[in-house]
């Protein structure tokens, strides 16, 4: 009888979306939600995922290999970092569409979750409550790479 | 909120594509007009019954139980809606014939009265023998043309009928596979154009979703306000004949015109011998169309579209010649729809680095799948 309150078990897709920091305080009734709303790509090994100056659509989340961050830096490119599977990036454009600061790399063939923004806005109306614990856990992401930066340490995946 | 990448309008060139295409997917449509009406019944039907679907799946229901919930819900209201008006009155005093008859009679005494009127007033058009040429005209309308073709239309109205059953099925599929469709289309982008392409998704599902629900809007203010202007008037059955007037609207001019006939034809069987009663009829009516045209239609349907009032005049006159009263129908929303897949195929195509970055993709995946190849 107790069953009818328990939670229910999550997929091994869902536990890799709870595992993100953005996703973290989410039921599981919530992270099935989002992951409706969440599309899946697969990218080669050097394709490109988006590039420095494009207009910022969606959050990437990493579910499996490794993706690079680098920015123009004179004539050449400098990494800004390396990202793996439960890291997120791209975040910044869920809250405007400013251009992207970097451009980011497929180093291994990859499957990334992408959330977009437009999702996320509707998110914000139709389920406040999910909404807020997105917002929250951004605002925390861009508070702690602010907090980096004041601190002199130097700056990831700030896109 | 409008979430195109940087607001480029398209140039001539995109615009001639945009209004070419239009008129292309009109003369389709007309061709498979037993297809498009239920469709886009279905639609509409769709936006009305999709906030109630997602609050259900947000409250833990699947998707598939959520659509059969509110599908049978919503089914259970039509029915109960439809026994109401077939018992609402058991025994009528008369047929519905005889009322269509007693209605035309009193439409018809209503012009032959107005055109007596005017004659008096102005002997000229008693010259010209105004009345017995309208009254002439008039009877070889009702007595020929009634006659010979009110059986043809009422037999094509009911081959409709078995179309029209389709809306509640497509309705019901766009309820429970919609966001799938969305994700399947978006999986058939190359990864270049994808965030755009979602965008464009996007855009397209918020202009129609926008259109039929200040439609919706519009079809409600419309009735009752005229509804409110006819009791006020006089005139019986406000409601039922604000309500037609108003569905009958969606129909650019000829909808309006049918609307207004409508509408006298009650307003002068009511009070036969006080013609005060169908020119007062008259005044709200057209007093509502100017509300509907410029204080309605700006706060509901302009609103939704973003098209210059200039284009959108002359696509509606265009879509009436190239697919008649549909054409008159659904130029609008197509030319919405349109006009976002055009501008932001036109800005895709144009751009070389994603153009770039897609053979590249196309590279990558040839060499990566060929690489132990000889």
């Amino acid at each position: 009888m107790f069953g009818l309150f328990k939670s229910p078990a999550l997929s091994p897709r869902l536990l890799r979306l709870k595992e993100s920091a953005l996703f973290d305080s989410l039921t599981p009734l919530e992270l099935k939600i989002i992951d409706r709303l969440m599309h899946e790509r697969r990218y080669l090994a050097d394709e490109i995922i988006f590039d420095e100056g494009e207009e910022g659509q969606a959050l990437y989340l990493v579910m499996s290999g490794r993706v690079i961050i680098s920015r123009q830096f004179g004539s050449g490119r400098e990494i800004v970092a390396e990202l793996s599977a439960g890291s997120f990036f791209g975040d910044l454009a869920l809250l405007d569409n400013a251009p992207r600061n970097a451009q980011t790399r497929a180093l291994d063939n990859c499957e990334l979750a992408v959330f977009f923004r437009a999702d996320f806005m509707g998110l914000m109306e139709t389920d406040p409550v999910i909404g807020y614990k997105i917002s929250l856990a951004l605002a925390r992401h861009v508070g702690r790479r602010l907090r980096d930066w004041m601190t002199g340490k130097p700056q990831l995946e700030a896109l | 909120m409008n979430l195109l990448p940087t607001q480029q309008r398209g140039g001539p060139v995109v615009w001639s594509g945009i209004i070419a295409a239009t008129c292309v997917l009109l003369f389709l449509l007309q061709q498979m007009l037993f297809l498009a009406v239920p469709f886009l019944l279905g639609i509409v039907l769709y936006y009305i019954l999709q906030p109630p679907t997602q609050r259900l799946v947000r409250m833990g229901f699947s998707q598939n139980a959520a659509t059969f919930m509110v599908g049978a819900v919503f089914l259970v209201l039509v029915t109960l809606a439809v026994l109401a008006v077939v018992y609402w009155k058991s025994s009528p005093a008369t047929s519905w014939q005889e009322q269509l008859g007693i209605y035309l009679a009193g439409g018809l005494e209503f012009v032959r009265h107005t055109m007596v009127a005017l004659e008096q007033q102005f002997p000229l058009l008693k010259q010209v023998s105004l009345a017995d040429t309208v009254n002439q005209r008039m009877s070889e309308f009702t007595g020929d043309f009634i006659q010979s073709h009110l059986t043809d239309i009422l037999v094509s109205v009911l081959e409709w009928l078995p179309s029209l059953l389709l809306a509640p099925f497509l309705t019901f599929f766009f309820l429970r596979d919609g966001l799938r469709f969305k994700k399947f289309l978006a999986r058939a982008v190359p990864n270049a154009f994808f965030e755009r392409t979602l965008c464009l998704l996007h855009e397209v599902d918020q202009t129609a979703h926008r259109y039929f629900q200040g439609l919706i809007r519009l079809t409600i203010l419309d009735t009752a306000v005229l509804a409110f202007g006819l009791w006020v008037v006089g005139v019986s059955s406000p409601l039922v004949l604000g309500l037609i007037a108003a569905l009958l609207a969606w129909v650019p001019y000829v909808g309006s015109i049918v609307g207004c006939m409508l509408v006298v034809m009650v307003a002068s069987t009511d009070a036969p011998a006080n013609p005060s009663v169908a020119y007062l009829a008259i005044g709200v009516f057209i007093l509502v169309r100017l509300l509907d045209d410029f204080v309605f239609m700006p706060l509901t349907l302009g609103r939704s579209l973003h098209i210059h009032p200039l284009i959108t005049v002359l696509m509606i006159f265009i879509g009436g010649s190239v697919a008649g009263v549909a054409g008159l129908m659904l130029v609008l929303p197509l030319l919405g729809v349109v006009m976002v897949i055009g501008e932001t195929l036109g800005r895709l195509i144009t751009d070389p680095r994603l153009r770039a970055r897609h053979r590249n993709a196309i590279a990558l995946r040839t060499r990566q799948a060929s690489h132990d190849l000889t």
